[in-house]
C-alpha cells in the first residue's frame, strides 16, 4: 500500500478568534434596570405578636444551627418554649407556604428550638447594652412583666419585678393545664430571665401606696397584673356554695387541691379558659359538658384544643345558655335557653338571640364558670385619657413629671389576650421606656415605628438595638412575589401526640417532642420569604458572570460594570430576596 | 400622506393597515423595531389584533400555523438565525397552505457573528413553498407587505417579504402612508377556505401516503404558478387604487442595453443612480430588478434580457460550493434559451459591507471589458487578510 | 445633495438628532434619509449617524463618506476620533463645547461653528450633568449654521417626535441658534 500524501498546500483557515479578554466590554453601560439585593419581611413575622424573625429562624433551623436558630428567637422572645406549646400561632395562617401546599409547622420548631436549648443546656450570649442609672419596678411576673423585665435588663437597666404569689409566672404558671405546658418548661424559661439580672420578689404584693407621693426609687413602673378575676354569669344561683371559679379551678389543680371529680361536670364558656377546666375536669374522672352560647366555630378558644377536647370526651353544648342554677341534695340543676342564630357581628361570629321559651334542665354535680376574666383592682387599668398619656399599640404609657412613669401592658390594655401579645407589650414597653429616657415623650410614638416589622403592630427589638434586621425593607412578600419553580410539594409535618385514651390518664404533655431530623425537613419547608438563604441561583443565571461571592455580609456583591440590567438573577431568585429598580440616567428635577 | 418612517416602520404600518389578528414574534436585531411597533399598537388599541409572546422563532410560527388554521390574518417577523430557527415549520406553513405572512429582515448568518445585511438567509430557505419578495426602498415595502397577505389569502401559501439590514430597515427617508379606506377596499377582510370550526371538526395534515403526496406537491407548484399571474392582476388593482406598482421585475433601461446589471434588494436603488450616471457618458448599461424570486420569474427574465450581449448579477449572498445565489437562477431561466448573453456573477456586501457606486461601477466595466466570464462567480472588493488563525 | 454626518456617544440623543432633522427638513420640502452608523449601540460609545437631504429622491443606500458638514455633540470625541475624515473643504464643523478649541490646525480646511449645547441643555433641565441630552440645543444651532431648516420645521418635529419635555427642547433650539458662535473659514495663524 503507498504512503498518504501530505498535500504541501494546504487552504489556511480563517475563523472568529480572539485571544483577548472579554473584560474589556463593560456591559454594565447597557444597563436600564439595576438589580439590587433587598431583604424584605416574611408574612408569618409580620402576623407574630412578638415579632420573631420566623424566615430566618427556620433557615437557621434548616441549617441545623439549632443555638443561632434558637438565640434568633430569643432575641424578640424569652419564651420559645411557653410559646412554642401554648401561642395560637397567626404566623402559620399567614404562611405563603399555605398558598402552595401548606403552611410550615412553626409553632413546632419554636418549641423544638427550645426543647434543643434546654435538652443541651445552652446559654444565652445575647449582650446586654451599658448599664443606665434607670430603674423599673414591675408588678405582676406573668409573661408581660416577665417580657419587660427581660427586655430591660438586656437594654442596661435594672428591673424587679414583684409578685403577690410564692412563686412567678402568673397565668403561665396557674392557668394553664400541665399537659400543654409543663412547669418544668416554664421553669427553665424563668430561670433564664432570673439569670440575665432580672430580680423576681415573691410573695410581695402591690399597692398603690408604692410610687405615690414622689417616695418610689424607681423611674418607672409596669403595671402587668393580668385578668384574674372571673366575669359573673349575672344569672340567680351563681354565687351558690360548691359553684366554682374556671381559673380558680385550674389553680387549685396547681395546688394539688383538687381530688376525683364523680358524675357529671357542667363548664359554663367558650373561651381557653373553658376548654381548660372542662379537660382538666375530665382528668379528674367527671363526665364533663362545655355550654357555649354560639356556634362551635364561634368559640374563642383555640380550634384544635377544642378539637382535642372533644376527642377526650367532653361534650360540647352549642347554643344554649344558663339562665338560673339552682341547689338541688347537693347536686345542682342548671336551667338552659336555647338559643338562635339572628345574623353574624363584625368579624365572624354569630349573633344569638332566645329562642322563644325553648328551655331545659340539666343536673350537674359539678359546675365550673369561666366565662371571661377582668382585672381583680380598677387602679390595674389605665385611667381614661388624660394628660402625659400615650396609647401604644400593646401597651399604654402615662408619664408624670414627678411621680415615675407608669406603663400599663399584658392582658390589661390587650384586645387579643395571648402570650405573644403580652411578650410584645413586655417589649414595647421597654423600648419605650428607654426612648423615653433618652429622648423623650415626643420621640417615643416616630421611634417605634421605625423598628415596626413590615406595617406593625409588631416591634422588633433587633432593629430597635439596630441589628441586620434594622437593614431590611418592611415590605411583606406575597406569595405571587416568589418563584415557587424551585420549590417542590411536601406536606407539613403532623405533630406527634399521645393518643386520646393515654391523654385521658393523666396531665402528661400531649404534644410529643420532635428530633432534629423531622425538625430539619421542616424548616426546609420555609420559603424564607424575603430572604436571602445563599442559594446561588443569582450568581448561576447571570449571564454576565457579574454576580460575585465575597466577604461582606450578603455573601456576595454585583459588579455594576457588567450587569447589564437583564434582571434574570431577581425573577430567578426563589425567594424574593432582590428587586430590579430603574436606572436613574435622566433627572428632570 | 407622506411622512417620514423607518424601514422597519413601514413594515409595521402595513401591517396595521392590512388588519392582522394575530402576530407573534420573537425579537432579532435588526427586525425588533417591527414588532416594537406592533406590539405598542396592539397594547393601545390602534390595531385590534392579539400579540402572542412566545420563547422563540419556532413557537412564534408554530402559533401562527395555529392561528391561521382557525382562518384568521397572521403576521410574523424574523431576521437570520430566527429564520433558520423557523425552518421545520416554514415547510409546515406552505404544506399546510396557510396564508401567512412574513417580513424577513435580511442579515447574515453566525459565525463570525455579524448582524448586518446579507440575504443568505432568506435565499437559503428557497425551497419552503414561501412566496418570496426582496424590497428596494421604504415605500415599496409598505406596499408589498400589504399585497402579501392579499397574495397569500389568494393561492393559499405563505409570503415573505424581505428588506435589507439596516440600509433598508433602520433607514429613515418618507413613506406615503395610505389611508385606511384605500386600503380595506383593496385587500377586503380574510374569508378562509378552510378552517378549524368548532361546528364543523376535522382535522388536517394528517399522513399523506405515496399515493396523495406528489400530487399535493404538484398542487403546491401550481398555487406557485397562480401567485405569479395573480401578481400581475393584484398590482394594477393596488395601482388603480393607490397609484402605485413595483412589479415583479423592473427593467430600466434595458431595451437597448449590452450590459444588464441584474440586483435585489437595496443595491437597486443605488444602482439606479449608477446606471443613470453611466447612460450620462454614453454607456449602454440597463439595470434589471429582480423582486419576485419565489415563484421565479422566469418568462419576464428571458425576455427582458434578450437584447443585452451580457448580464452582471450582483449576489449579496452565496452558496458555498456554488455561486451566488441569484446569478445561478438567472443561469438556470436562460440555458434553455440558444444564443443567451452569457452571465457574470458577482459576489458583494456579504455581512453588511457596503455596496458603494464605485463597487458597482466596477462590476460594470469588469463585465463590459471582459471577453467572457472566467469563473461563476467573482467576488469584488475581497481583502488581503491575515490567517492568522490555528495551526497551520 | 447634502451629507451631514453626526458624531455623539449613545445616549446623548444622536441619531434622534438625525431622525428629527430628517422630519423638519421633511416639512421644508427636501427629501431625505437618516441613518444610523450600523452596529451594537449602547449607552456612552461613540455612535456616528447620517442625514442625507436634496431636492430630488434619494436614490443612494450607502454610507456616507465624504460629508459636506460635521455636527460632534461631545467634544471628548476629538481627542479619539478624527471627525475631519472625509469632510469636504470648506465644510462646516459644528462643535459642542464651551469655547473654542485652542489648537485649531487640524481645522484649517474647514468652517467652525462652536455651542455650548451641554450647558444650554442643562439650563433647560434635559438630561443630568453627567448625561446631558444635548441634540435639540444641537439642532437649533444648526439651522442657524446652515440656514436650513427653519427654526419653525424644527419645533414642529420636536413638538411631534419627543413626548417628555417638548418645551424645553425647543427652548434649547431656540436658544442654542441664536448662542452658537459661528468663527466661519479658519485662516492659518488665525488669532483668536
Amino acid at each position: 500500500m503507498a504512503a498518504q500524501q501530505t498535500p504541501t498546500n494546504r487552504t489556511p483557515l480563517l475563523i472568529p478568534c480572539s485571544y483577548l479578554t472579554t473584560e474589556g466590554n463593560k456591559t454594565g453601560s447597557w444597563r436600564f434596570l439595576r438589580p439590587r439585593y433587598e431583604e424584605k419581611t416574611s408574612p408569618c413575622s409580620a402576623a407574630c405578636p412578638a415579632g420573631e424573625d420566623i424566615g430566618r429562624v427556620e433557615m437557621l433551623t434548616a441549617q441545623g444551627s439549632f443555638k443561632e436558630a434558637w438565640e434568633t428567637v430569643m432575641m424578640e422572645n424569652p419564651f420559645p418554649g411557653v410559646c412554642g406549646r401554648v401561642c395560637y400561632h397567626p404566623c402559620e395562617q399567614q404562611c405563603n407556604r399555605k398558598e402552595f401546599d401548606e403552611p410550615v409547622a412553626i409553632h413546632s420548631l419554636e418549641r423544638f428550638l427550645a426543647d434543643t436549648a434546654s435538652r443541651y443546656e445552652l446559654q444565652l450570649s445575647l449582650q446586654k447594652l451599658e448599664s443606665k442609672k434607670q430603674k423599673i419596678a414591675i408588678v405582676g411576673s406573668g409573661p408581660s412583666g416577665l417580657a419587660a423585665g427581660y427586655f430591660l435588663t438586656l437594654l442596661g437597666y435594672q428591673a424587679d419585678i414583684f409578685e403577690a404569689l410564692p412563686e412567678p409566672g402568673g397565668v403561665l404558671r396557674w392557668g394553664i393545664p400541665l399537659y400543654r405546658l409543663p412547669l418544668s418548661i416554664l421553669n427553665r424559661e424563668i430561670a433564664q430571665i432570673r439569670e440575665l439580672g432580672v430580680q423576681i420578689h415573691c410573695g410581695k404584693s402591690i399597692s398603690q401606696e408604692f410610687w405615690r407621693g414622689g417616695k418610689s426609687e424607681y423611674d418607672a413602673i409596669f403595671l402587668g397584673c393580668g385578668h384574674s378575676r372571673s366575669v359573673p354569669l349575672k344569672i340567680s344561683g351563681e354565687d351558690l356554695a360548691g359553684v366554682k371559679d374556671g381559673l380558680q379551678f385550674l389553680a387549685d389543680i396547681r395546688r394539688g387541691e383538687v381530688s376525683a371529680l364523680d358524675g357529671t361536670a357542667a363548664v359554663i364558656g367558650g373561651g381557653n379558659t373553658a376548654v381548660d377546666t372542662a379537660r382538666s375536669a375530665a382528668r379528674f374522672g367527671a363526665k364533663v359538658i362545655l355550654i357555649y352560647r354560639r356556634r362551635r366555630q364561634d368559640m374563642p378558644a383555640f380550634a384544635e384544643e377544642v378539637e382535642m377536647a372533644l376527642e377526650e370526651g367532653v361534650e360540647l353544648w352549642e347554643l344554649q345558655t344558663p339562665v338560673n342554677i339552682a341547689a338541688q341534695d347537693g347536686d345542682f340543676v342548671v336551667t338552659l335557653q336555647h338559643m338562635h342564630v339572628i345574623g353574624k357581628d363584625g368579624q365572624r361570629k354569630a349573633r344569638v338571640k332566645p329562642d322563644s321559651n325553648k328551655k331545659k334542665k340539666i343536673r350537674v354535680q359539678h359546675l365550673f364558670k369561666a366565662v371571661g376574666t377582668e382585672a381583680s383592682e380598677t387602679w390595674y387599668e389605665p385611667p381614661k385619657k388624660t394628660r402625659g398619656m400615650l396609647r401604644l399599640s400593646n401597651c399604654v404609657l402615662l408619664h408624670k413629671s414627678r411621680e415615675p412613669t407608669l406603663v400599663y401592658g399584658g392582658d390589661l390594655v390587650a384586645d387579643i389576650k395571648s402570650v405573644a401579645h403580652a411578650v410584645a407589650s413586655g417589649k414595647q414597653a421597654a423600648i419605650a421606656l428607654d426612648i423615653l429616657f433618652h429622648e423623650g415623650l415626643d420621640a417615643v410614638r416616630p421611634r417605634l415605628q421605625s423598628c415596626l416589622v413590615a406595617e406593625g403592630p409588631s416591634i422588633s427589638w433587633e432593629t430597635y438595638i439596630g441589628g441586620p434586621r434594622s437593614l431590611r425593607n418592611q415590605r411583606v412578600v406575597r406569595y405571587s412575589d416568589l418563584n415557587t419553580d424551585y420549590f417542590q410539594f411536601a406536606p407539613m409535618m403532623i405533630q406527634p401526640r399521645l393518643l386520646p385514651e393515654e391523654r385521658f390518664q393523666s396531665f402528661a404533655e400531649i404534644n410529643l417532642k420532635i428530633g432534629a431530623s423531622l425538625a430539619i425537613r421542616e424548616a426546609e419547608r420555609c420559603f424564607n420569604c424575603g430572604l436571602c438563604n445563599q442559594c446561588d441561583n443569582c450568581q448561576l443565571f447571570c449571564p454576565e458572570i457579574a454576580v460575585t461571592r465575597d466577604n461582606n455580609p450578603r455573601g456576595r456583591h454585583i459588579n455594576y460594570d457588567y450587569c447589564k440590567g437583564c434582571g434574570l438573577c431577581v425573577v430567578e431568585c426563589p425567594r424574593n430576596a432582590m428587586i430590579l429598580e430603574e436606572e436613574l440616567l435622566c433627572d428632570t428635577s | 400622506m407622506r411622512h417620514v418612517l423607518e424601514g422597519s416602520h413601514a413594515v409595521s404600518e402595513a401591517v396595521r393597515l392590512a388588519r392582522a389578528q394575530v402576530i407573534s414574534a420573537y425579537p432579532i436585531t435588526p427586525q425588533t423595531h417591527i414588532v416594537e411597533q406592533l406590539s405598542e399598537y396592539c397594547a393601545n388599541g390602534t390595531l385590534n389584533a392579539r400579540f402572542l409572546r412566545v420563547e422563540s422563532e419556532h413557537s412564534a410560527l408554530a402559533a401562527l400555523i395555529g392561528a391561521a388554521s382557525s382562518g384568521v390574518r397572521t403576521f410574523t417577523a424574523t431576521s437570520s438565525q430566527g429564520l433558520a430557527l423557523m425552518h421545520e415549520l416554514l415547510h409546515w406553513a406552505s404544506g399546510a397552505r396557510l396564508p401567512i405572512v412574513m417580513a424577513q429582515v435580511n442579515r447574515a448568518m453566525a459565525p463570525g457573528w455579524n448582524i448586518w445585511a446579507d440575504q443568505t438567509d432568506s435565499l437559503a430557505q428557497r425551497d419552503t413553498g414561501w412566496v418570496q419578495f426582496y424590497c428596494e426602498n421604504g415605500q415599496e415595502v409598505l406596499d408589498t407587505t400589504i399585497q402579501a397577505f392579499r397574495l397569500a389569502e389568494w393561492v393559499n401559501l405563505p409570503v415573505m417579504v424581505n428588506l435589507d439590514a439596516f440600509f433598508l430597515s433602520h433607514t429613515y427617508e418618507p413613506v406615503d402612508v395610505p389611508d385606511q379606506k384605500s386600503v380595506d377596499s383593496f385587500l377586503p377582510p380574510y374569508k378562509p377556505r378552510f378552517q378549524l370550526d368548532l361546528a364543523n371538526p376535522c382535522a388536517f395534515n394528517q399522513l399523506a401516503p405515496p399515493n396523495i403526496y406528489m400530487e399535493m406537491r404538484h398542487n403546491i407548484q401550481m398555487a406557485m404558478d397562480e401567485a405569479f399571474t395573480f401578481f400581475e392582476q393584484m398590482e394594477e388593482e393596488f395601482g388603480t387604487i393607490l397609484g402605485r406598482r413595483h412589479g415583479a421585475v423592473e427593467a430600466i433601461r434595458c431595451d437597448d442595453a449590452e450590459v444588464i446589471l441584474i440586483t435585489s434588494g437595496t443595491v437597486t436603488s443605488t444602482s439606479r443612480q449608477v446606471v443613470a450616471k453611466l447612460r450620462e457618458k454614453g454607456e449602454k448599461v440597463g439595470l434589471l430588478k429582480i423582486k419576485l424570486f419565489r415563484p421565479f420569474p422566469l418568462n419576464l427574465l428571458r425576455e427582458l434580457t434578450k437584447p443585452a450581449s451580457k448580464i452582471a448579477v450582483i449576489d449579496r449572498n452565496f452558496s458555498f460550493g456554488a455561486s451566488g445565489i441569484f446569478a445561478q437562477e438567472v443561469k438556470a431561466a436562460l440555458c434553455n434559451f440558444p444564443g443567451h448573453p452569457p452571465v457574470y456573477g458577482y459576489v458583494a456586501g456579504l455581512g453588511g459591507r457596503d455596496i458603494t457606486t464605485e463597487v458597482i461601477e466596477d462590476i460594470y466595466w469588469l463585465t463590459k471589458n471582459s471577453t467572457a466570464p472566467e469563473n461563476e462567480s467573482s467576488w469584488v472588493g475581497l481583502r488581503e487578510v491575515d490567517h492568522a488563525v490555528g495551526q497551520s | 445633495m447634502v451629507e451631514i454626518r453626526f458624531h455623539g456617544r449613545g445616549g446623548q440623543g444622536t441619531v434622534m438628532a438625525t431622525i428629527l432633522l430628517a422630519k423638519a427638513f421633511f416639512r421644508d420640502g427636501y427629501y431625505v434619509q437618516s441613518f444610523p452608523l450600523f452596529g451594537v449601540e449602547r449607552r456612552g460609545a461613540p455612535v456616528e449617524a447620517y442625514l442625507r437631504l436634496d431636492q430630488s429622491e434619494i436614490l443612494i443606500r450607502t454610507n456616507v463618506y465624504t460629508p459636506d458638514h460635521v455636527v460632534v455633540l461631545d467634544q471628548t470625541l476629538l481627542e479619539s476620533i478624527d471627525v475631519t475624515v472625509g469632510l469636504k473643504k470648506g465644510g462646516w464643523i459644528l462643535l459642542n463645547r464651551p469655547s473654542l478649541p485652542a489648537n485649531l490646525d487640524s481645522f484649517s480646511d474647514y468652517s467652525l461653528a462652536v455651542v455650548d449645547a451641554t450647558h444650554i441643555a442643562l439650563k433647560n433641565s434635559l438630561g443630568t450633568r453627567t448625561q446631558p441630552i444635548v441634540n435639540t440645543a444641537v439642532m437649533g444651532s444648526l439651522a442657524r449654521v446652515l440656514g436650513i431648516p427653519s427654526m419653525a420645521a424644527i419645533s414642529e418635529a420636536i413638538r411631534e417626535e419627543i413626548p417628555r419635555q417638548p418645551k424645553a427642547n425647543i427652548k434649547a433650539a431656540e436658544t442654542a441658534y441664536q448662542k452658537v458662535k459661528l468663527v466661519g473659514e479658519i485662516e492659518k495663524n488665525m488669532q483668536i
